[in-house]
């Protein structure tokens, strides 16, 4: 197995991980690499075609694709060395990672190592929903990528579960695939997203955001054919072919937990301290592995700050 | 209308009809495996419990313990020859209340009975010693050692293969639709998605699950009716499964093996079944009573596994007959001893599957069919999924010979490129994502497919 060492391993190549990178190689740290599972660096804004990125932090307005590239080349350009289609699948010691690539085995340690390995939505399954199997089940996350990514074939009427702001970019994606968005329900008294903005969007795209409304199974066979519902112990049957799951984020945190660091029973997020440093080790966390979630651009801001911490660290111990 | 003629049509190819195919396949004869659904095995045995049962619990003497004893022990060694994920926990039969204490010896002189003699009385302190995230209240247990778990999908999806290979046609998407018999000859309507189709056969063995009373009821045979029973399962998280370390079974009821807390070879815990007669055959959905039902007797055997994430939530229905005991029958349509019935064959059928295929095949035998001399059946080595082996993510050499065996693209399951592409390469290729997901788990994970759904479809699609 090969084996190497550098002075920082990020793991993940979201806007977290990318806008670390960048922050640590601006302040002098040598050698910093980013480990990305997927195909292509970016995270989710990858996939996420809507407008809005890079407000906060580029003070730009851009889309997912573009916000990702900026990232991307930015970390390329300042010598950051970003390895895509690389798992890192266990730990061998609190400095060292074990990674599988179509380059073979590897194993890499790191004077830190900053976990950005981000959050994925709660599917049918994990929410427990009641029903059979058939297809025309999404979340926001899959749906994305079947519609941009992949340009698949998705469905005609859609419910939407959950009305955070994910909710809503999953409205957006659903016309872009041509599904009419029926319906959009969640369990809460009210949205969770930003004043105006179901508004707004319910006046574009023309659909019912039902509140206090709970999805008690999903009907069909081989396809959704619909989806009971209830508020106030009054049920309906929405008639729908696609049902998107959103939001209810739960940290992608296997590897957190793999190094043994305790979790927190709300969110399920590894119990960091202050710089968000995990206690007795040179294991950092950023972007929204800790939870509750964020936009792109506030984890890249946080992930700057958290970098910024880890660089004086790091120069300190070489004087 | 296309017409096709054999020597013999296996109607179902769950775990029991590919059993029988790959056994007759050995023979120079003439073989047609026929199922309704799109991939074998995709009925009630894709929803099996796992677990390589010794029989300890069978009744003893009957047809059921007699197969399940010799099954365990065929399968066994199918398993390490194809290379199919088994792993030796051993069982934990656990008494929550002293009637449970009491039937604990009772059941250890059945387990003798049925000719298993290893299991073991322990204390509740042996017991947390050896489960020590087991709940509250655990007053004694029984051990089993010979319970193991296996990959419940492989073994279906190999014996198909093999039959195929040694010259049996899989018929999938085939559906029975009416059975006539005349000239010395079983006709069977079926019909498929590119039309009509009529498959003729000298012998029919009905090894349809759910519908064997059904298919009886065509050539007159009123043995038995099947009762769907419906059983319900939660699949926790990878990260649970370091709670429990042996198969957590229930002291058993008249409902069958009660909810049993188990890991898989897959590194998940598994939480079910539930019991619930049917008159559905079709009503293999989750329910929301079923669930609750589940999590609050999960919560009672291992608290934490509560707090960890569920994987996965389904539902299989059970194909029970009013009978206790397995109903294999061979029957004469015409004078001529030429239908074979296997039916009512419960959670055990995927342990028995190699014993039943071989006692159906005798009883043609004894009946005086001839069938020829056996030859050996071409080997197959299967992709060896479980967690308990070399994955090949984790193997140089693999990846060495194929870079797409270093590319994961099933984040929660690892499963490599290489793998799905094998997969779909297979001689029973798969033609769905759950099909795809059994043979290679890409895609059954935490995020049911949040990272990989679109990839795998564009795979699958493209063949």
């Amino acid at each position: 197995m090969r084996s190497s060492t550098v002075d920082v391993l990020i793991i993940g190549a979201g806007p977290a991980g990318l806008s670390a990178a960048i922050e640590l190689k601006k302040a002098g740290i040598k050698e910093v690499r980013v480990i990305e599972r997927e195909q292509y660096a970016g995270g989710i804004s990858r996939h996420s075609f809507h407008p809005g990125y890079g407000v906060r932090d580029l003070k730009r307005f851009l889309s997912g694709p573009r916000y990702a590239k900026f990232y991307v080349t930015r970390a390329e350009r300042l010598g950051v060395k970003i390895s895509t289609k690389t798992t890192a699948t266990d730990w061998v010691d609190k400095n060292t990672i074990k990674l599988t690539s179509p380059n073979g085995l590897e194993q890499v340690s790191a004077k830190a190592i900053v976990l950005a390995t981000g959050a994925r939505e709660r599917g049918r399954s994990a929410r427990a929903v009641a029903g059979k199997r058939p297809d025309g089940i999404y979340t926001t996350g899959s749906l994305q990528q079947a519609t941009y990514l992949e340009n698949l074939y998705i469905g005609k009427r859609a419910l939407i579960v959950g009305a955070e702001h994910v909710s809503f970019s999953a409205v957006m994606t659903l016309k872009h695939a041509g599904v009419k968005t029926v319906a959009m329900i969640c369990e809460e008294k009210r949205h969770q997203t930003v004043f105006g903005i179901p508004t707004l969007l319910k006046l574009i795209y023309r659909f019912k955001l039902h509140t206090a409304t709970k999805l008690l199974e999903i009907q069909g066979d081989k396809r959704v054919t619909g989806a009971l519902l209830e508020k106030n112990s009054k049920s309906w049957v929405a008639d729908v072919d696609t049902i998107i799951f959103t939001g209810d984020w739960i940290p992608d945190h296997e590897l957190a937990r793999k190094a043994d660091i305790a979790i927190d029973r709300r969110y399920k997020s590894p119990i960091v301290g202050k710089d968000h440093q995990v206690a007795s080790s040179d294991i950092y966390t950023i972007g929204n592995l800790i939870l509750p979630i964020k936009a792109a651009d506030q984890c890249a801001l946080e992930a700057r700050k958290i970098a910024k911490i880890i660089a004086k660290r790091l120069h300190k111990v070489k004087v | 209308m296309r017409v096709s003629q054999f020597d013999l049509a296996i109607i179902g190819a769950g775990v029991v009809g590919s059993a029988i195919a790959r056994e007759f396949a050995k023979h120079d004869i003439s073989i047609a495996l026929i199922d309704s659904a799109a991939d074998v095995g995709d009925g009630t045995s894709k929803a099996n419990t796992a677990i390589l049962h010794t029989g300890f619990d069978m009744t003893p003497g009957s047809l059921e313990s007699k197969l399940v004893a010799t099954g365990y022990q065929l399968l066994k060694k199918y398993a390490k020859e194809v290379d199919i994920a088994m792993e030796p926990l051993g069982g934990l039969l656990v008494a929550w209340s002293e009637e449970e204490v009491a039937n604990l010896p009772k059941l250890k002189e059945k387990a003798i009975a049925n000719g298993y003699t290893e299991c073991e009385l322990i204390s509740s302190e042996q017991l947390y010693k050896l489960e020590p995230n087991l709940g509250k209240g655990a007053l004694a247990a029984l051990t089993v050692p010979g319970e193991w778990i296996i990959d419940p999908w492989t073994p279906i999806v190999a014996f198909a293969i093999q039959a195929k290979l040694a010259g049996a046609q899989i018929l999938l998407n085939t559906k029975v639709e009416k059975i006539t018999y005349s000239e010395y000859q079983f006709k069977l309507a079926t019909t498929t998605p590119d039309g009509n189709h009529q498959i003729s056969c000298k012998y029919l063995i009905n090894a349809a699950g759910l519908y064997s009373d059904e298919i009886d009821g065509q050539l007159g045979v009123a043995d038995f009716k099947i009762t769907p029973r419906r059983g319900e399962l939660i699949v926790f998280d990878k990260l649970a499964r370091e709670l429990i370390n042996h198969v957590i079974l229930p002291v058993p009821s008249s409902m069958g093996k009660g909810v049993l807390v188990s890991p898989t070879v897959f590194g998940n815990i598994m939480l079910g079944p539930t019991a619930e007669n049917l008159e559905d055959k079709t009503a293999t959905g989750s329910t929301k009573s079923g669930l609750e039902t589940l999590k609050a007797k999960g919560k009672k055997i291992a608290p934490a596994l509560l707090d960890e994430e569920i994987t996965a939530i389904y539902a299989g229905l059970r194909a029970a007959s009013e009978h206790a005991d397995y109903q294999i029958k061979l029957h004469k349509v015409n004078n001529h001893p030429n239908y074979l019935t296997v039916g009512g064959i419960r959670s055990t059928g995927l342990t028995a599957s190699m014993a039943i295929a071989i006692y159906v095949k005798q009883l043609l035998l004894d009946s005086g069919i001839t069938l020829g001399s056996e030859k050996e059946l071409p080997k197959v080595v299967m992709n060896n999924l479980g967690e308990a082996t070399v994955r090949s993510y984790q193997d140089e050499n693999k990846i060495k010979q194929s870079p797409l065996h270093g590319q994961i693209i099933c984040h929660c399951e690892k499963t490599t490129t290489q793998e799905v592409l094998d997969a779909l390469a297979s001689p029973i290729a798969p033609t769905n994502l759950a099909s795809l997901g059994r043979r290679s788990r890409a895609g059954l994970g935490r995020c049911q497919g949040f990272y990989c759904h679109s990839e795998l479809r564009k795979l699958l699609e493209k063949r």
